[in-house]
């Protein structure tokens, strides 16, 4: 069970493609959002979301049809995001102590 | 300070009086003689200087509060200042480095790049490499920009709101001001000003921006040099490129600027949505479009900053928006702070209604500045008091959407949010809280279809 809900939703959907006409439907009139193609109010963030479930089925097959080729998905390939935000924070504490150090030199400068 | 309290008045007389006549002494219809005291106003801040020019940054946020001429003409405000010697920026480099520019750098040009009422901008190069927080390094000789504080400008600031906040109280005491608190709005002006005046926190800001879109190469912010930078000096890479302004010449080296407002408007949702931290004085001075087919983001003294709880609600403000459902965007504004009195909640929710239906351009885009300002003053006619950042967030999106439009005519800044909203009101259905709350009534309707 992954943690990404609409990974868990598109791979509902992958399971039951052929079955829900209703399903189906939703996807279509969330396709064709945007003023014209919605009535409004709830129902119709219902048929957005279908819509964009639809879309990360498809990518979710796409991924499937590449692993099953032997090939590494992208998503797989990216780097941890709480590591990249260590190393930000790491190289952010770089840049203060850049600035205190050129402080420093600064201080010596006016003393000297 | 009591001279410096004549000044704003004087000037202030002065540049209202210029405008009797277009007011016809009074007589002229309420439409016409708004637009010329607004304009007077807007003179006479523009000559009064820094801390004046935030407040008209403000006022422009407020159509709850203000009349629409006095908004318009306070969004049109120019920050842009004659140019003080080079002499007095050497005295601040020199104050704040104990070293001559050229010291601190290869070479430092003394005429001025730009000049507003708080900084003053310069070119210079570096004389060795540096490192930044995010990006590769900078090499020696690399072309930066030296961003100082103008001497005397916090002092100048911090005095001019303390006479405006004396003037303010004064105001507030004759009943004159019912519809805004003048004195609020100074402080809230003193708080801006005080975060501007502190170039470190710009700095700061632009290499979490850098960091936070480091996988969008169309993207780009300039490296800050911490070593040459302190709270009154910023020192940045140079950024070629075009300004708004300047957008023929842009097309005419065949740079997609259509394709760079869509990811430009994008890039803004991505900020407000999944960062929660936003460029909030976006102007075509402050965006470039550069010969790489990027967008390059300048100067962030402003910036809006969403706590989680924020950022899940204005999404769901937003998603009222994509999806036209008047009562999600009531239900979501009043926990971001705009509370409706009960009595005037159907009135309200019938009046967004309409907002919503009639925001809609002729080519099928919707209009988004029609719609938040024309909220905003739904709100401020039955008196709902409407929190700042709230305010200063619908003034950024219109601001984008004026930007975007800029580029590309033709854009629809709601749809360019329509997948940001729906993905992550969809992800927030995985939330275990939300989840708990709402499962029992799921199951249930659930049970009910499968017995029906």
């Amino acid at each position: 069970m992954t943690d990404d809900v609409m990974r868990f939703f598109a791979a509902w959907m992958l399971t039951h493609e052929a079955a829900d006409e209703g399903l189906k439907a939703a996807v279509l009139r969330g396709e064709s959002g945007g003023p014209e193609g919605m009535g409004g109010g709830p129902d119709a963030f219902v048929d957005g979301l279908a819509a964009m479930v639809a879309e990360e089925k498809e990518r979710l097959k796409r991924a499937l049809e590449a692993r099953a080729r032997g090939e590494e998905p992208a998503a797989e390939r990216d780097s941890d995001p709480a590591l990249e935000e260590i190393r930000f924070e790491v190289a952010e504490l770089r840049g203060r102590l850049d600035s205190i150090e050129s402080l420093l030199e600064t201080l010596v400068r006016k003393i000297g | 300070m009591a001279s410096r309290g004549s000044t704003v008045l004087r000037v202030l007389a002065k540049h209202l009086l210029a405008e009797v006549p277009a007011a016809r002494f009074g007589l002229a219809p309420g439409r016409v003689r708004r637009a010329a005291w607004a304009r007077g106003t807007r003179r006479a801040f523009e000559e009064l200087g820094p801390a004046f020019v935030k407040l008209g940054q403000l006022i422009s946020v407020r159509p709850d509060e203000f009349s629409d001429e006095l908004v318009a003409e306070m969004r049109s405000m120019q920050d842009s200042v004659p140019p003080i010697p080079a002499s007095a920026i050497r005295a601040v480099i020199a104050a704040e480095f104990a070293a001559e520019p050229e010291e601190l750098f290869a070479t430092f040009e003394d005429t001025p790049l730009a000049s507003a009422s708080i900084a003053q901008v310069h070119r210079a190069t570096l004389s060795e490499s540096y490192r930044p927080v995010w990006g590769e390094v900078l090499p020696p000789g690399a072309d930066v920009v030296v961003k100082v504080v103008r001497p005397g400008a916090a002092e100048s600031i911090r005095a001019d709101i303390a006479v405006a906040r004396r003037l303010a109280a004064r105001l507030a005491g004759t009943g004159l001001a019912r519809r805004f608190d003048p004195v609020a709005l100074l402080d809230e002006s003193a708080v801006t000003v005080e975060r501007e005046l502190d170039l470190r926190q710009e700095g700061r800001f632009a290499d979490r921006f850098r960091f936070d879109f480091r996988d969008d190469p169309r993207v780009v912010v300039p490296r800050i040099v911490w070593p040459r930078s302190t709270a009154r000096m910023l020192t940045m890479e140079y950024m070629r490129g075009w300004r708004l302004t300047e957008l023929e010449a842009a097309r005419a080296e065949g740079v997609d600027c259509r394709g760079l407002a869509v990811h430009g408007a994008t890039a803004f949702m991505r900020q407000v949505f999944v960062h929660g931290r936003y460029h909030a004085d976006l102007h075509p001075a402050n965006l470039f479009v550069t010969p790489d087919d990027t967008i390059a983001y300048l100067d962030f003294g402003i910036v809006g900053h969403l706590t989680p709880e924020e950022r899940m609600n204005i999404t769901q403000v937003m998603a009222a928006l994509v999806y036209r459902d008047a009562d999600r965007a009531l239900t979501y504004s009043a926990k971001l702070g705009v509370h409706v009195p009960p009595d005037r909640i159907e009135a309200v929710r019938r009046g967004l209604g309409k907002l919503l239906d009639g925001t809609t351009r002729r080519d099928g885009t919707r209009d988004f500045a029609l719609f938040g300002l024309g909220f905003l003053k739904l709100l401020g006619r039955h008196g709902v008091r409407i929190p700042s950042g709230y305010g200063l967030l619908i003034k950024s999106l219109a601001t984008v959407e004026g930007v975007a439009r800029a580029l590309y005519p033709e854009i629809d800044i709601v749809a360019t949010a329509q997948p940001f909203t729906t993905r992550i009101l969809g992800q927030a259905m995985g939330d275990p809280a939300r989840l708990r709350e709402r499962m029992p009534a799921a199951v249930r309707a659930a049970l009910r279809e499968l017995v029906a």
